[in-house]
């Protein structure tokens, strides 16, 4: 008796679903009323600016980069110079902070080619200081080599104490003048 | 006994002095004086010629030749007012009593005439005063401007006849910034015909002369690397010889076929030998440290160089193959740029004490070191004239750096240069 009153009413359920499905239709609204008459004195005025200036590109740091001539990048020294000790040629505590700095900026171009400069100061003979201002050089080179950059980028010469910073001749300007300096030669 | 102990006391007395005085710095000995010069009478030369160009010329071959014998130290000149004690001069009647009368010992005739095209003719004839006797003459031809070349040629002659290596008319290459770059230059040894060699536009260094005068070896940053190359001074050709790494401080072999000089092509500065076209090279040192400034024996069998392989630069002598390597400096903790004399048995080098730097030499044979400079300066790049009686240094004394020459004794000090800083001096042999 249940089981027939359950299917009749799930049979009639599935009618009406069915019949009322059907008969949905799609209610068109009537078009609105046309305006009239606007009020003119009540238009908003709109104030006229100047049209923004055009911005250019924004460049990459690499399009900056590659934008300089060589000139232009080493009157920059992105790379620090370092100075070394009287008569010695080994890395100072105070060059490595330096040199990590630089080794940075060589890895962020690593296109970049450098020419690293040995000087001396004038209180070495020509010949010794030549080959003091080479050690120099080579001390740097070897160091940033350490710190994961190709030797292949690096090329190395000393002028010995021929170009001096500082043409002074007492403890500062010979201070100034024991140094490795780094050149861009290719980018 | 008793005499056994006073023996024994001296000897400890002596042994303590010894250590006391190998303990000192520096050994510095002065030496003044030398040989005895050879008094020689120079009377004004004889002109047959109305000449007032010829005159002058016969002036200016006096004054020169004047200048190179009281240089030479081997001559000393009569005091010229002696001459007037005695009768003047007449070449075809020398009265030698007379010039032995003002204690000379040799007399230099001088004639002098013109000659086709504007030439003169320059005769000098030497006489021994006491005998009398004709020792040597020698006749020149040449255009009023080679004077200084006819006197030179002629004190050069006066040294042969004595039995002493000529040096008047050796040369001097060097470094000047002169003209704005530091470039090669040659000049005589009084510092006259100052000549410019290189024009690279780029550091030019350290130049050799080789033994015939007509090459010049020297480093040259002009291909952006401190390369060695030989310069033909009458052909204007230029061979590279070393190329790679950093490449100075030629030396010639007294033959003048090879070139000794430092590089560092292996990675470190090494002596290396190469034929004078590059051919040929050979390593001779083989060194952590750095080994440099290599310079010949005159025997051409020995090389003096510069090597810090005790720590700090000092002077080592090595056989020309690279062995036997010993050390010859001793005193002091700093010594480069060494200069064997063309007599063998000194070195002339540069030392550094208390950022001075003097000019030293070093005796072989006795071991005995001399200082030639003092000035409280920077002296430096020592280079011995051909008959070791002189040495040429460049100094910052005056301020800028200058050439200078003194004898091997440091007295007579005398400027060659003035324009501009000049440095590395290289005499000829």
């Amino acid at each position: 008796m249940i089981k027939k009153l359950i299917v009749i009413f799930l049979t009639s359920l599935l009618v009406f679903l069915v019949l009322f499905s059907c008969k949905k239709r799609v209610e068109v609204k009537p078009p609105a009323p046309p305006t009239t008459k606007a009020e003119e004195k009540a238009m908003p005025v709109e104030e006229v600016k100047e049209t923004p200036a055009i911005a250019k590109p924004k460049l990459t740091e690499e399009e900056i980069f590659k934008a300089k001539t060589l000139e232009e990048l080493n009157r920059e020294q992105p790379l620090q110079m370092i100075h070394f000790d009287f008569d010695k040629y080994d890395i100072r505590e105070d060059a490595k902070p330096i040199l990590e700095k630089n080794a940075e900026w060589l890895r962020r171009h690593p296109t970049v080619k450098i020419l690293i400069e040995g000087h001396c100061d004038e209180r070495g003979t020509e010949e010794y200081n030549l080959a003091l201002g080479e050690k120099r050089a080579r001390a740097t080179m070897e160091y940033l080599v350490a710190l994961g950059i190709s030797p292949d980028r690096i090329k190395i010469i000393s002028y010995g104490k021929s170009r001096p910073l500082d043409p002074g001749h007492n403890e500062i300007a010979w201070a100034k003048n024991r140094r490795a300096q780094f050149v861009i030669i290719a980018k | 006994m008793k005499i056994f102990k006073i023996f024994m006391t001296g000897f400890i007395f002596l042994g303590v002095l010894i250590i006391f005085a190998f303990n000192q710095q520096e050994v510095v000995i002065k030496i003044k004086g030398g040989m005895p010069a050879i008094p020689v009478a120079l009377p004004k030369f004889i002109v047959y010629s109305d000449n007032p160009e010829i005159i002058k010329a016969a002036q200016k071959i006096h004054e020169v030749l004047r200048a190179d014998l009281k240089f030479s130290r081997v001559f000393e000149l009569v005091p010229e007012e002696f001459y007037s004690y005695i009768k003047p001069l007449d070449p075809k009647n020398i009265l030698f009593k007379d010039w032995e009368s003002i204690q000379s010992n040799v007399l230099i005739v001088g004639e002098i005439s013109s000659s086709e095209n504007n030439k003169l003719v320059f005769t000098g004839s030497v006489y021994d005063v006491r005998s009398g006797r004709f020792i040597f003459g020698k006749k020149y031809r040449g255009g009023v401007k080679l004077v200084r070349l006819i006197a030179h040629k002629m004190a050069d002659e006066m040294m042969k006849a004595f039995g002493e290596k000529p040096v008047f008319t050796s040369k001097i290459v060097f470094v000047s910034d002169r003209d704005g770059n530091s470039e090669i230059y040659m000049m005589d040894y009084d510092g006259h015909n100052q000549i410019r060699l290189t024009f690279n536009k780029a550091i030019d260094m350290l130049p050799a002369l080789s033994p015939d005068r007509t090459k010049v070896a020297y480093t040259s940053y002009r291909r952006a690397n401190p390369d060695l190359f030989v310069f033909h001074i009458y052909t204007g050709k230029t061979i590279p010889i070393s190329t790679k790494g950093a490449n100075y401080a030629p030396s010639w072999s007294p033959n003048g076929r090879k070139i000794a000089f430092c590089s560092s092509r292996s990675g470190n500065h090494e002596i290396y030998v190469a034929e004078e076209d590059g051919k040929n090279l050979r390593r001779l040192t083989f060194n952590k440290a750095i080994d440099t400034s290599p310079d010949w024996s005159p025997t051409g069998r020995e090389i003096v160089f510069t090597s810090d392989r005790s720590g700090s630069p000092q002077l080592y002598i090595m056989d020309a193959e690279g062995t036997n390597i010993r050390k010859i400096s001793y005193g002091g903790t700093y010594h480069d740029s060494p200069s064997w004399s063309p007599n063998g048995d000194k070195i002339a080098y540069v030392s550094r004490v208390e950022n001075r730097f003097d000019i030293y030499v070093l005796d072989l044979r006795t071991n005995q070191i001399i200082k030639i400079t003092e000035n409280n300066a920077r002296n430096e790049n020592p280079s011995w004239s051909p008959d070791g009686r002189h040495i040429v240094y460049s100094s910052n004394v005056s301020g800028k750096i200058q050439i200078y020459i003194t004898d091997y004794d440091g007295q007579n000090t005398r400027v060659l240069t003035s324009k501009g800083n000049n440095k590395m001096p290289d005499w000829s042999y």
